[in-house]
């Protein structure tokens, strides 16, 4: 699985990415790094807490992250998400933090398979 | 009509009351003229009479003092001289005689009783015939009297005869003595001087003769005179007063008569005399008098003529300034009520259009809400069929995304309302802009099928200070409103041109005008299309989604920058808006775009264009031709090889004329083999014909709006064998290296730190990261003076976020507590970018990192 493939299987802009980091190289250093991110833990565990304000910060960096790696579709559904958590707790939270998880999951499915290939 | 007479009404009633006010005070000073002339008259004949009684009693007295005084005399003359005391007749005489002597009588009588004088001295007198009976007879009676005569030589004498019996020469007895004094003597004494006074009189017998006449008495007898003071004109008058004058003499009677004729006015008066038959006539002549109070009547009139001009002028003054002051009044009251009546009218309108707006807009929010709240109980219902969920949450998302829109409209609308907007100047580059619009416009305009194109000439300035955000904003409402309104297959142009700005050499006129082949608008709609909450009550508009508020918003935005905005429409024809901003100038220089001097040829249908890109190239080192057709273009070419004098690049527009320019390039391929390099340029979406333009042989893609730096950096990369030269040209042109600059950098995200470090650490920059905004605030505090150069400041972070760290960090006491701090975050609306400047912060830079624009940051806040 090349890099590309792995942007399409996440969902992300390859392109715009390759535009922004331009070199394969980093984009591959930072592609593999959102692995060891913390961020998206934080997020669940501060919804199980019901630490909202906390959730929304975890949210908002997600999005971060995901803007600067060109992963359009987590961004969108985290950007959702920060957005409902804006001002404290909304009902529609729930539902767009599972969206979150299963694109996060997407996500970093199609990254692990990528790094199996390059270690591999 | 109605209006003008009612207010004409008052000034008519004003001048009426004027006019009958001003007769009213003539004729009240006319008539006290007159009244006043006839009263004065009047006095002076009252006050003749007075005079003229006393005055004549005065004489008569005095004529009486006199005569009883020469009588006295006389009868002293008889009482001393007796028989007693003369025994002689000559002793007599002599006696007499000398004693009158000294008495200063001229004459001296014996008087006997058949009317004899015998004279003792003087000449001989005899009395008037008429009166010497009369005379004799009250002597004979033992009365003393006094009558007129003549001496023998014919002086007028007066003599004075006292009963005595004294012998005469011819033996007789003597009836009285008579003493006899000339009438000039009398009249002497007995009138007044005629020169100190106008009063004469005269004596005259009844019969009307005169015994005594002096001043202008020429005629013998007084009845004559009296004719002649009627100039013997008036006869009837002068008989009557004759008359009169008779008949009160025959009783005895005073008669006072004033006696007008032509020219005199004069008072008579008539009193009998004692101790004879005669009459004191005495005549005071009004002239003089009435000469006197004449004048001073004129100068009564005139006065008060004069004050009733002075009255009349003071009335007419009174009477303007009150006109002027009610017609003032008048005027104010009216404009007072016009104005009260427009606003009343526009509260009405605004309250309406208000009105109309919420049933509008509740059903332009209902429109998708039902939507959504339908869509989502079809998706419930049919949870198991993934498609028909997954077309369900299509058009949840698209109405959701429509519906935001609409509220967006709205905050924006009561922000504005509220006065709340303001604008985030910073320096844009118009190029940006622009391109950032395609990019939106293009898929609409695409799913419309509708033309699309842009022209941008005569650009001087690219970098400008502006408000992106509201200026796109502008752009976008512009350009979806003309989308909307155009249908299927019309064409949308947008122009871009600059001009010198009337404001100064710091500034740049910048013409936008978005121009479609729509359903245009009425003449009575494109007044009011910049009013809030307006839509134009057409079939065809009611089927367009909108909030029609976004011309307002346009309208505000454009007025809060400065500038004007315009529109030209005819109903079924299409629009055209012209906006006008004076935009300042951006500080910073613009790279320096230098490419070789290639010869070029750009093909475009539209002159302009052609000669503005010409112009464009010509200023970054590029010798281009152009042409406006591809007929043209590939003879050109056709010359220039034959030359062995090829172009090293082409330009060609993508829609032409005759000939696309994919099939031109074909051709130009085809005829001249490939090393020359073509370039297609659009304001289309490149993607779209990328594959076809490719096997034509086109190299590559330039999208319009062309700019200087589009050209430029379009250009550059196509290049040929200078392709490596270029490249390192425009990347030493191009990027900037801050030489080991500290630069604070406040980010939670280790990964995000990263990217960021990775991307910064090649513009040259020495990054401190700072995990969140207390670890921050104390690196910044712990550095030495003037170590970090800015801060880049993520706001969102645990413990402190980037507002509280700007703020604590901006109230330190220290020279650099003033560095420049540049926001990173993922929140890009205006109000989060507002918050930032507000906290202190310098500039707003969106998340994801973009190098260029975190350089021009630090390009302008770095020295």
């Amino acid at each position: 699985m090349s890099l590309e493939e792995c942007y399409v299987a996440l969902g992300g802009n390859y392109e715009e990415a390759m535009g922004r980091l331009r070199s394969v190289r980093i984009v591959q250093k930072f592609v593999l790094k959102f692995l060891d991110d913390g961020s998206f833990d934080l997020l669940v565990k501060s919804m199980a807490e019901e630490n909202y304000a906390e959730a929304f910060r975890a949210a908002h960096t997600i999005k971060g992250v995901c803007q600067n790696l060109s992963f359009t579709r987590l961004y969108e559904s985290s950007n959702a998400l920060s957005e409902a958590l804006r001002s404290g707790f909304s009902p529609e939270a729930p539902a767009l933090t599972e969206k979150v998880k299963e694109d996060y999951q997407q996500t970093v499915s199609a990254i692990r398979t990528f790094q199996e290939g390059v270690q591999g | 009509m109605k209006e003008e007479h009612k207010t004409n009404k008052p000034f008519q009633r004003l001048t009426a009351s004027l006019i009958g006010v001003a007769v009213v005070v003539v004729c009240l000073f006319v008539f006290l003229a007159f009244f006043m002339n006839q009263k004065s008259s009047d006095t002076i004949q009252e006050v003749g009479r007075i005079y003229m009684t006393g005055m004549s009693e005065q004489i008569s007295l005095h004529y009486e003092t006199t005569i009883e005084l020469r009588l006295s005399q006389v009868q002293a003359l008889v009482d001393t001289t007796t028989s007693k005391t003369v025994s002689s007749h000559e002793e007599l005489v002599e006696s007499l005689e000398v004693n009158a002597r000294a008495r200063g009588y001229e004459y001296l009588a014996l008087y006997s009783s058949d009317g004899e004088f015998e004279m003792i001295y003087g000449d001989k007198v005899n009395a008037n015939e008429g009166n010497a009976l009369d005379f004799l007879a009250n002597l004979q009676k033992g009365d003393q009297r006094v009558v007129s005569g003549q001496d023998s030589k014919g002086n007028n004498v007066v003599l004075f005869g006292v009963p005595c019996n004294y012998p005469m020469m011819d033996g007789g007895t003597s009836v009285a003595l008579v003493g006899g004094l000339s009438s000039d003597y009398m009249s002497t004494v007995l009138f007044l001087d005629k020169d100190a006074t106008f009063v004469y009189s005269y004596i005259i017998r009844r019969d009307g003769t005169f015994v005594i006449r002096s001043g202008e008495a020429f005629q013998e007898n007084y009845f004559d005179q009296l004719h002649s003071v009627f100039d013997n004109r008036d006869e009837e008058e002068a008989k009557r007063h004759i008359e009169e004058l008779s008949a009160a003499m025959e009783k005895g009677e005073d008669y006072t008569v004033v006696l007008h004729n032509a020219t005199t006015k004069r008072h008579l008066y008539c009193s009998k005399l004692p101790y004879s038959e005669w009459y004191l006539v005495t005549v005071l002549p009004y002239d003089p008098i009435s000469n006197v109070v004449n004048e001073m009547s004129r100068q009564w009139t005139y006065m008060v003529y004069v004050v009733c001009c002075v009255v009349f002028a003071a009335l007419l003054v009174l009477f303007i300034q009150y006109f002027n002051i009610t017609k003032r009044q008048l005027e104010a009251m009216r404009k007072a009520n016009r104005e009260s009546e427009e606003a009343r009218q526009e509260a009405e309108h605004a309250n309406k259009a208000k009105s109309e707006f919420l049933s509008n807009m509740s059903h332009d929010i209902r429109t998708p809400m039902n939507a959504i709240v339908g869509m989502t109980a079809i998706a419930t219902a049919n949870l198991d069929n993934q498609e028909q969920v997954q077309n369900c949450l299509k058009k949840i998302a698209l109405s959701s995304k429509h519906l935001l829109g609409l509220i967006n409209d709205v905050l924006d609308m009561s922000k504005i309302e509220s006065g709340k907007m303001t604008l985030n100047v910073d320096q844009v580059s118009l190029r940006e802009v622009m391109d950032s619009m395609v990019n939106i416009v293009q898929p609409q305009v695409k799913a419309k099928d509708q033309k699309f194109n842009i022209f941008t000439y005569d650009i001087s300035t690219e970098n400008v200070c502006c408000d992106s955000v509201r200026l796109n904003q502008v752009l976008i409402n512009l350009l979806g409103n003309a989308v909307k309104f155009t249908p299927n297959g019309g064409t949308i142009q947008v122009t871009l041109y600059e001009e010198p700005s009337p404001k100064g050499e710091d500034y740049i006129r910048t013409h936008l005008l978005v121009k479609d082949t729509g359903i245009g608008m009425s003449k009575e709609y494109q007044d009011k299309i910049f009013e809030s909450f307006s839509r134009e009550d057409r079939a065809r508009v009611q089927k367009t989604e909108g909030t029609g508020l976004g011309m307002t918003i346009t309208k505000y935005i454009v007025d809060a920058m400065g500038g004007t905005i315009g529109v030209t429409s005819e109903p079924g024809k299409g629009s055209e808006f012209h906006v006008t901003l004076d935009l300042e100038k951006a500080q910073i220089q613009e790279a320096d775009m230098v490419l070789p001097d290639w010869k070029m040829l750009v093909v475009d249908d539209d002159r302009q264009l052609c000669e503005s890109v010409a112009d464009a190239l010509k200023s970054i080192g590029v010798k281009p031709d152009w042409c406006m057709d591809s007929r043209t273009a590939i003879k050109m070419v056709e010359e220039h090889h034959a030359c062995h004098d090829d172009y090293q690049i082409i330009l060609l527009d993508w829609k032409l004329p005759d000939m696309d320019g994919i099939s031109t390039a074909r051709e130009i391929r085809h005829r001249y083999g490939t090393d020359i390099p073509i370039l297609l340029i659009s304001a289309y979406d490149w993607g779209e014909i990328e594959e076809e333009a490719k096997e034509a042989g086109v190299t590559g893609f330039i999208s319009k709006p062309l700019f200087r730096s589009t050209l430029f950096y379009g250009l550059k990369s196509f290049a040929g064998e200078c392709k490596e030269e270029i490249l390192e040209a425009a990347s030493g042109a191009g990027k900037v290296d801050f030489g080991g600059l500290h630069v604070l950098l406040a980010e939670d995200n280790d990964l995000n730190w990263e990217i960021a470090e990775e991307l910064l650490s090649d513009l040259g920059l020495e990054l401190e990261w700072a995990e969140n905004g207390q670890i921050c605030v104390e690196k910044f505090r712990q550095s030495p003076e003037g170590f970090f150069g800015a801060i880049l400041m993520d706001i969102r972070m645990p413990v402190m976020n980037g507002y509280e760290a700007t703020q604590e960090i901006r109230t330190m006491k220290r020279p650099d507590a003033n560095i420049p701090i540049i926001a990173m975050t993922a929140d890009a609306f205006s109000e989060d970018i507002q918050k930032c400047l507000e906290c202190g912060m310098n500039a707003h830079v969106a998340k994801p990192i973009d190098v260029r624009e975190v350089t021009r940051h630090l390009e302008k806040f770095i020295k």
